[in-house]
């Protein structure tokens, strides 16, 4: 029998290290998104998707680092749409919970609010929502879009048409005003005199547009006008309502919100927007095998939403009538990339990851992205028309625009005559 | 046929006249034969590398009067005219709008008009993700895009055919101007002729011949036609800067058309900021009206009262939904939701308020800023309950067709859902006016609010009164509501972006005043109206907000003050 002890201990062994490899160990990742107040509407999809990929990632084995195989356990706060509140969450997140990654923010306040708690902690953040540029942290990775992924090829695409007059109409708020601000430079850079260009904002919750609307009605009497929005959430109900209601449809004047994605529109009187554009770096109706996969299995995880392989319990999901849209595109790429720069530096170290992070590429549902030294991502850009569905047709694509945060550099250089 | 059949030929005048029939007949065929070559030049157009060639064509096709054409030029700016490709032939498809369980549909060929067929000759079907589409960069689909316009010339729909004159006239281009004077010769509608008219004189101002330019700039100038201005104005800088070329009767002409169309336009602006104010001042009188009674009248400060129009907004979307059940989600049974709605909402948001008067406000009448807390905690339960129901999102109010649009008076465009409005509050008011002068509960009220001991003395049912009282005034904001769900958003939080508006109206007015309800809703929302163009929306807002503070320094019991000893007491 002797010879046969050394054999049952180096099997009982075996059998500990596959046991430990495949369920023992787990890496705890953040996620910070308002789940109460204004911005909840926003920013439960963007957690839900968070959690749909995990499970995803769990579900294939975990993400491979130090030769063991780790499953991702979400720690999940809510910041109440509240900004100092914000910092706070983050410095728990970091400092309490010690994630190894953080997915989080909506607002450009947010993300202010956040970036000094994750410089001084070392921490690293993924932001997945389009926003205005003009920054750069080492600790945070833009998976959104950059100006000159979105409101520079709408812009682009309206020259184009032939039009040579622009609304710009927006919330009052940071993200607007410095695109508009962008916007003006690259128009007249473009050629379109000041006074062809209107900048206009109208408060948060607004609701009387009867004088914006018949200041555009006047605005594009003479023909080739477009109005270029970045109102934000509810107010363009009443927005749209009124425009329709002056007569003006998007043949006459087309509209181009940056704000509108498949989500929002779950809230919005689809007729009165039909016709009118977005430009985005995703939609829900491209046709693509990892698309369709993506768009089919999160469908079917909101049924019976889990994370495989960790301690967490979802609740309060609500699977009616869920969509697809950019931002939740750009925060599952944001835990893709994420995954494979650590699979390659084999750490989850934040100064290793950082490193590993450059140049990684991901063919995701939009096409493949890669994530350049300045923390954006190179990625296709779309305009779709928006249709009675709620959903976009896309009639122009831009191919692998890289995203660019300060606009000195993507706007035209100032001639000497200037 | 059948008619035909029994036709007997009597006499020679009858046979000529079927003769004739017989020569339309081929004369119809023949001009069916002869709209091919347009089918072909299309197809070669579609294969064509060559920009110049396929332009020319594009144009071309302009004088084909033929729907597949039409179609097909649609389809191919849309990107939805394919290409399929067959052992070196190419062939022009475009998909039948009628499609499979898995999507997929009939292709339909170009140049006759019939489904493509397999071997066996059924029709084949095809997947649009197999499909290649035709190609057409941004400088072709411009070329379809005019094209097309010129088609949206016969088109039976008088709208579409008033933009597309307005498009073409826009374009200012000399050859579109045979089309618009065939197109004049025949046209009945008259927003059509007048958008003809405009458009000729547009197109003609770029004309080298003195008298037609003068003509044309004296048209539009008589016509009052603001499309027009923008090009009377380009063509007086340029006519500024080459005095020479254009001469002096040009310039004359120019500048009297563009002082009449600018005076027109102030009119305009005179009349739209006063209609814009008065529709404003509506929606703050409606939704302001409830208020009124409950705080005005009983004294009750109510915080809840943003959600009893909230409540009233959703009741409107239920009627909505339960309607689009019965009768489908248009047409004309779908159209009476709204007045159902109305109802509905009065009905739902009084018994709110009388559950609410009951369960908690009549406990703290003599507690003023108790009853603050406690309606401040029943507007976040109301809340809370709505998120519960319906989900923390909007909810989408479809608004019946004869709410949507807008009529136009000398181009001071009137919204239904505005006109609605403001007669729905003058309505409104009458009403409470009615009930409180003219009935014996309105007596009634006004006795309790005077003088409730004494009231109470006489036998009138003091708590019967307050519970009636507030019933109706919660009533009177559901109804708010319904109307606010023709105009803005219906969400959980839409009673509190009214609840301080409400309060500001309430009090500017004079507390416990009617009269004063109105006129605080007419005066802040003209004054906001003809603020904003000049301050921009926030800074408007501010300035409105800064003046009634400044005005309740002055006036701290509003603009009319009512004694009641409720009130002083």
């Amino acid at each position: 029998m002797k010879p046969y002890i050394p054999k049952l201990i180096a099997k009982v062994m075996l059998a500990l290290a596959v046991v430990s490899a495949n369920a023992a160990e787990t890496v705890k990742v953040g996620v910070l998104h308002s789940l109460s107040g204004t911005m909840a509407i926003s920013e439960t999809s963007l957690k839900d998707v968070l959690l749909f990929t995990f499970d995803e990632i769990n579900k294939s084995g975990g993400i491979k680092a130090g030769g063991k195989n780790y499953m991702i356990e979400p720690v999940i706060v809510d910041p109440a749409s509240n900004w100092p509140l914000f910092a706070e969450k983050a410095k728990q997140l970091l400092e309490v919970d010690n994630v190894s990654v953080v997915f989080g923010c909506w607002t450009s306040v947010s993300r202010k609010s956040v970036l000094p708690v994750f410089e001084k902690d070392n921490g690293l953040l993924f932001y997945p929502v389009q926003y205005e540029g003009e920054e750069l942290s080492k600790n945070i990775f833009y998976t959104a879009e950059a100006l000159n992924q979105q409101a520079i090829p709408a812009v682009d695409y309206m020259l184009a048409e032939g039009k040579k007059k622009f609304y710009l109409l927006g919330s009052d708020y940071v993200y607007p005003r410095t695109t508009n601000k962008v916007l003006k430079k690259y128009l007249k850079s473009k050629g379109i005199p000041d006074s062809d260009v209107v900048e206009i904002y109208t408060p948060f919750g607004h609701t009387d547009y009867q004088t914006i609307v018949a200041e555009i009605k006047k605005f594009a009497a003479a023909g080739k006008a477009t109005v270029i929005s970045t109102l934000n959430g509810d107010t363009n109900v009443p927005f749209f309502k009124e425009f329709a209601n002056a007569g003006l449809t998007s043949e006459n004047c087309p509209v181009v919100s940056f704000s509108i994605s498949e989500d929002e529109f779950r809230g919005l009187p689809a007729k009165a927007l039909v016709g009118h554009l977005g430009c985005w770096t995703y939609f829900m109706s491209i046709k693509s095998p990892e698309n369709t996969k993506f768009v089919k299995d999160f469908q079917t995880w909101l049924k019976a939403p889990t994370v495989t392989g960790a301690d967490y319990k979802i609740s309060g999901i609500d699977g009616k009538g869920r969509v697809t849209c950019s931002p939740m595109n750009l925060s599952r790429m944001g835990v893709y990339l994420w995954k494979q720069a650590v699979e390659k530096a084999d750490s989850f170290e934040v100064d290793k990851v950082r490193d590993a992070l450059i140049g990684q590429k991901f063919k995701g549902p939009a096409g493949e992205v890669t994530m350049q030294e300045n923390h954006h991502l190179v990625n296709n850009v779309f305009i779709g028309e928006t249709l009675a569905t709620g959903q976009f047709k896309i009639i122009k694509t831009f191919k692998d625009v890289a995203g660019e945060p300060f606009s000195e550099k993507f706007l035209p250089k100032q001639t000497a005559a200037n | 046929m059948g008619e035909s059949c029994r036709l007997e030929i009597r006499n020679p005048c009858s046979f000529l006249f079927i003769h004739a029939f017989l020569v339309l007949l081929h004369l119809a065929a023949f001009a069916s034969f002869a709209a091919s070559p347009h089918r072909t030049n299309l197809v070669e157009a579609v294969l064509s590398e060559d920009l110049a060639r396929q332009t020319d064509i594009i144009k071309s096709l302009v004088e084909a009067n033929d729907p597949l054409i039409e179609q097909a030029l649609t389809a191919w700016r849309g990107g939805s005219l394919y290409v399929l490709e067959t052992n070196d032939t190419k062939t022009p498809i475009l998909l039948d709008p009628v499609t499979d369980a898995e999507g997929s549909a009939k292709a339909i060929r170009l140049i006759d008009g019939e489904f493509v067929k397999g071997a066996d000759g059924k029709p084949l079907v095809f997947a649009v993700a197999d499909l290649t589409a035709a190609d057409a960069t941004s400088k072709l689909r411009k070329v379809i895009k005019a094209t097309l316009d010129l088609f949206a010339l016969g088109n039976p729909n008088p709208a579409m055919r008033r933009d597309a004159v307005i498009k073409l006239g826009q374009e200012q281009n000399p050859d579109y101007l045979p089309f618009f004077e065939t197109r004049q010769k025949t046209e009945q509608n008259l927003e059509v002729v007048k958008a003809l008219s405009e458009a000729v004189a547009t197109t003609q101002l770029l004309s080298e011949d003195e008298s037609v330019r003068l003509a044309a700039i004296g048209r539009l100038g008589t016509m009052r036609s603001i499309n027009g201005l923008n090009f009377l104005q380009r063509l007086e800088t340029e006519a500024k800067a080459a005095p020479a070329k254009y001469g002096e009767k040009t310039a004359d002409a120019l500048h009297k058309s563009i002082r009449d169309i600018q005076d027109y336009i102030q009119w305009g602006n005179f009349f739209g900021t006063a209609f814009r104010g008065l529709s404003l001042a509506a929606i703050l009188l409606v939704a302001a009206l409830g208020l009124a009674i409950t705080f005005g009248l009983m004294g009750v400060i109510n915080m809840a009262h943003g959600e009893v129009i909230m409540i009233g907004a959703y009741s409107a979307y239920v009627t909505q939904n339960v309607f689009a059940k019965w009768f489908g989600a248009s047409g004309r049974g779908f159209d009476c939701y709204f007045i159902a709605a109305l109802v509905v909402s009065f009905v739902v948001a009084g018994l709110v308020g009388l559950i609410l008067e009951r369960g908690v406000i009549r406990f703290l009448y003599k507690r003023p800023l108790e009853s603050l807390l406690a309606t401040w905690g029943v507007s976040l339960v109301l809340q809370q309950i709505i998120r519960h129901i319906f989900g923390a999102a909007n909810v989408q109010v479809n608004s019946p067709s004869w709410l949507s649009g807008s009529f136009n008076v000398s181009d001071v465009l009137l919204g239904y859902n505005r006109l609605f409005v403001i007669g729905f509050a003058v309505f409104v008011v009458l009403l409470t006016y009615l009930l409180l002068t003219r009935t014996s509960l309105g007596l009634q009220i006004r006795a309790v609010m005077q003088n409730r001991h004494m009231a109470s003395a006489l036998g009138v049912r003091t708590d019967r009164v307050n519970m009636m009282t507030f019933a109706f005034g919660s009533g009177l904001a559901g109804m708010a509501g319904a109307c606010l769900s023709q105009i803005g958003n219906v969400g959980p939080a839409l009673g509190q972006y009214h609840i301080v508006d409400c309060f500001m109206i309430v009090v500017l007015g004079g507390v416990g005043s009617i009269v004063g309800t109105v006129s605080a809703s007419l005066g802040v929302g003209v004054t906001n109206q003809i603020l904003e163009p000049w301050l921009g929306s926030v800074l408007g807002k501010i300035t409105v907000l800064a003046a009634i503070i400044l005005f309740l320094q002055w006036r701290p019991a509003g603009l009319f003050v009512t004694r009641s000893r409720s009130l002083e007491g």
